[in-house]
């Protein structure tokens, strides 16, 4: 699907990343794995270290620490938010939705509408069109998006093609509308035949919690994992990353009328280097215009990855001048969302993490 | 081109094949795991133009197993 929404600036940013850090080296090194394996994983995935949230705080607390620093950096009353749109896959509770919470802790408006959207590492664009279509077509004047998973929590300490993966992080991105900003263009897309690649099969109403034993299993490499554990088909991602991210960045310049000439930075999820040096070649952007650093230091946020990497990557540029900005996130579902447009001046609220 | 001449390609970009043959046995490489999976894919994807899947480096026994998955056209 492609769209383009006018009138609409991205306003502000701020991430809270997890406040544990795990190192990949150590943490190896302790399980028994081989200096040498652990060296060579390191340096073609790009791994060193990553932030994970401390016990107790999740993806709710997160955003809402994201949120509540940026509100304060632009000195915005909450009230005047129309929406809020929570980007997730680890809910607090499977009932009420995590954007109904943050609205009653921050104390939103009762004219404020509230919503999740269960995506993972595609979901910041997808919520950035969404809280886009809000203040272009649907009435507000200023929405709310979050984005965060505690993804670290999903995965069997066992299971090596996941578990040194994932760092947490929550988000905030303050969208609004106005008179006079180039669109935002969009484009969004899903494989849903593939969605068994990415996938944590207990926990949701057809294997309900507890509905079986969590027996484990080893599969052919030895990772170690049972039901209520997320489990990635790393090749068939790679292939449908390959297949369907270029294509789609491609899509999104040709409707903003970009070149990777022409566009400042290409802000692509931030899975791992590997997959995002091989991007970055295939999409014809240079290195120096592709953040990468994110995965190294914090790991694979999720939805939360594309806003830390603007901030960590472009944050002293995004605060003073417009950028043309090109986005990707792909990932669970399996789906992708591309997004073209011109971010900036805006807040940003400085990275930390949290509790800080 | 015969497919043994990509060999040198191959074992450039994936580091797990170096000093390998075309009978080498891919399970008896200590560090042959899902990370030099994807590095044959990435391989294949850049140098030769096509795609081909987990399961297809998965099913090869040998590093000739491998090079068979080139096209001729290659």
């Amino acid at each position: 699907m492609h769209s383009s929404l006018s009138n609409i600036r991205l306003a502000g940013l701020a991430v809270s990343t997890g406040s544990v850090v795990r190192d990949f080296m150590a943490d190896g090194l302790a399980r028994g794995i081989d200096r040498g394996q652990l060296e060579r994983i390191a340096k073609t995935v790009g791994l060193r270290e990553r932030r994970i949230a401390a016990p107790g705080v999740t993806a709710l607390d997160l955003c809402e620490d994201a949120t509540r620093r940026l509100l304060a950096e632009m000195a915005l009353d909450a009230t005047s938010i129309d929406a809020v749109i929570f980007v997730t896959q680890t809910p607090d509770y499977s009932q009420p939705n995590n954007a109904s919470l943050l609205h009653g802790r921050l104390g939103l408006s009762k004219s404020a509408a509230a919503f999740d959207l269960a995506l993972g590492c595609s979901g910041w664009v997808y919520g950035l069109q969404q809280a886009a279509l809000l203040c272009a077509h649907g009435g507000a004047a200023r929405v709310l998006l979050c984005a965060g998973d505690t993804l670290s929590r999903l995965t069997h300490p066992g299971d090596r093609s996941t578990d040194p993966l994932f760092g947490d992080a929550g988000s905030a991105t303050l969208v609004e509308r106005t008179g006079h900003a180039a669109p935002f263009h969009f484009v969004l897309g899903a494989d849903g035949q593939g969605s068994s690649a990415i996938m944590v099969p207990q926990g949701g109403a057809r294997q309900a919690p507890g509905a079986a034993p969590l027996a484990e299993i080893t599969d052919s490499e030895g990772n170690v994992r049972h039901a209520a554990n997320l489990a990635m088909n790393g090749a068939e991602v790679f292939n449908f990353t390959l297949r369907e991210v270029p294509s789609a960045v491609g899509a999104v310049m040709r409707l903003a009328g970009y070149t990777a000439e022409t566009a400042d930075a290409l802000v692509l999820h931030q899975a791992n280097r590997f997959m995002l040096s091989t991007l970055a070649k295939k999409c014809g952007f240079t290195a120096e215009k592709t953040p990468m650093a994110v995965v190294e230091r914090f790991g694979n946020q999720s939805s939360a990855s594309i806003p830390c990497a603007l901030i960590d990557g472009l944050v002293d540029r995004l605060e003073r001048e417009p950028l043309k900005i090109v986005a990707c996130g792909f990932g669970v579902g399996l789906s992708w969302g591309a997004f073209a447009g011109v971010i900036g001046p805006l807040t940003v609220a400085p990275l930390r993490s949290f509790p800080a | 081109m015969t497919r043994m001449q990509h060999l040198p390609a191959l074992q450039a970009d994936v580091d797990v094949l170096a000093g390998a043959d075309e009978a080498t046995r891919l399970d008896g490489l200590p560090s042959w795991d899902s990370l030099a999976v994807l590095l044959v894919i990435s391989h294949f994807e850049h140098v030769h133009k096509v795609e081909i899947s987990g399961a297809q480096v998965r099913a090869c026994r040998t590093v000739g197993d491998l090079l068979a998955l080139i096209p001729l056209r290659s």
